[in-house]
């Protein structure tokens, strides 16, 4: 199954056309968006997501339009934002992990259970009692993934999980992200070398799909735009 | 976010969430029921009382509430003034302390209780208005996540005035609101997408 089927997607946003004639078929486990600052590329994530509506064309996301089927699509899709403190709702670490739970109602000592692997595997065991805010930029940003991950989604859609990380703490967000575990992930970046680690790419500029394809192509072609 | 709990084992952190909650808040509710006299201010020595013997050690009880008490400053100085011009002093002493000393004991709500288990048990607790077409659940993750967004919004206002220092400005009610506002809204935004980003509607 694709992992996002677009045709002739279109957002416009406080009058101005943000997105036009947006055409994709993808279907790589990992995705990479890249571009120029305001090219599209966040928005596109966020159209993904269900967050932006978008004002033409057709989309679906692991087979569902996220306008029609919002639910269906919240089910199967986690985000990432680049701010980990946006997305960090609850005083404690386990805290706001089992908040991601709260809408699956499940028994108290499964959702404990499954916070403590969670945690476990995003190395933050151990922290469960620390208040959320107390923690460093980079285990922040990897409660956010624990956060996102805990609730086991198809599809993650980070958008520059790692701009405010130094270059080890960015290093580990990306590993978890690009793990093979059984989700696929779209992800948002102005860092090259980690989009090459992705399967494929889609360059972004001016609202328009530049380039698509493997991530390596995709990639050494927006560094040659650069370089002109 | 920021929690106003303090970690302790003592008798009132181990009550379930939803007794504490009706209990504490019918105490509450009988110091505002009390009339404007003299005696009334006796009622201060309530929340020293509860506090003291809460469970969290004396010391430590005691430091949590001269905290309170100072975070609720603005408020005392607010209600004394205004009850002293227009009803005169002893209705002023009283009247300040039974607002004091009820919002003294509801704040050993979030004082004794997880945040969690403060969500689990407005969830109970709203369950009935299910039948009114009340989401339970959505009704208590508002009521949660206004009470933890409350230090949000101090902490908002002391970079305001950060800002203004910065730039070698006199911090100021009047210039602040403004920026204020807009951090506030911001947050607002951020805190949507953020409980969107988990899927939570």
């Amino acid at each position: 199954m694709s992992v996002i089927r677009c045709a002739g997607l279109g957002v416009r946003l406080g009058g101005r056309e943000v997105l036009r004639e947006v055409s994709l078929d993808l279907s790589a486990r990992t995705i990479a968006l890249i571009g120029d600052n305001g090219s599209g590329k966040s928005t596109l994530a966020r159209v993904l997501a269900g967050l932006v509506r978008r004002t033409e064309g057709d989309l679906r996301v692991l087979g569902c339009d996220p306008d029609r089927d919002p639910a269906a699509l919240r089910a199967k899709v986690a985000l990432v934002l680049s701010n980990p403190d946006a997305q960090i709702m609850m005083p404690t670490v386990a805290e706001d992990v089992a908040l991601s739970l709260r809408a699956a109602r499940l028994p108290r000592r499964e959702r404990d259970a499954r916070v403590e692997a969670a945690l476990a595997r995003f190395g933050l065991d151990g922290l469960g009692d620390r208040p959320a805010q107390d923690l460093s930029g980079g285990q922040k940003q990897l409660l956010a993934l624990c956060g996102a991950f805990v609730r086991e989604p198809a599809l993650v859609i980070a958008d520059e999980p790692t701009a405010l990380l130094d270059g080890r703490n960015a290093r580990r967000v990306a590993d978890h992200l690009l793990a093979d575990a059984g989700h696929a992930l779209v992800l948002v970046t102005h860092d090259l070398a980690l989009a090459r680690r992705c399967e494929s790419a889609v360059l972004i500029a001016d609202g328009r799909v530049a380039a698509s394809g493997a991530s390596f192509d995709v990639v050494d072609a927006y560094e040659e735009a650069l370089a002109c | 976010m920021l929690s106003l709990y303090v970690p302790a084992t003592g008798w009132l952190h181990r009550m379930p969430a939803g007794p504490k909650l009706a209990m504490l808040a019918l105490v509450a509710m009988a110091v505002a029921a009390l009339p404007s006299t003299w005696v009334t201010a006796m009622v201060l020595l309530l929340p020293l009382v509860l506090y003291a013997g809460s469970g969290m050690g004396v010391g430590r009880g005691l430091r949590v509430l001269a905290e309170s008490v100072w975070g609720l400053r603005w408020v005392i100085v607010v209600t004394a003034a205004g009850q002293l011009i227009f009803l005169g002093l002893e209705p002023a002493v009283a009247n300040t302390g039974r607002v004091v000393a009820a919002l003294l004991v509801v704040n050993l709500v979030p004082v004794s209780t997880p945040v969690s288990a403060l969500l689990d048990a407005l969830e109970r607790g709203l369950a009935p208005l299910a039948r009114c077409g009340v989401d339970p659940g959505r009704a208590a993750l508002l009521l949660t996540l206004t009470i933890t967004t409350i230090p949000v919004i101090a902490r908002l206002a002391a970079e305001v005035r950060d800002a203004q220092r910065a730039r070698g400005l006199r911090p100021s009610l009047r210039r602040g609101a403004l920026p204020l506002l807009v951090s506030a809204l911001r947050h607002a935004d951020d805190l949507g997408e953020g409980l969107a980003a988990r899927g939570i509607r």
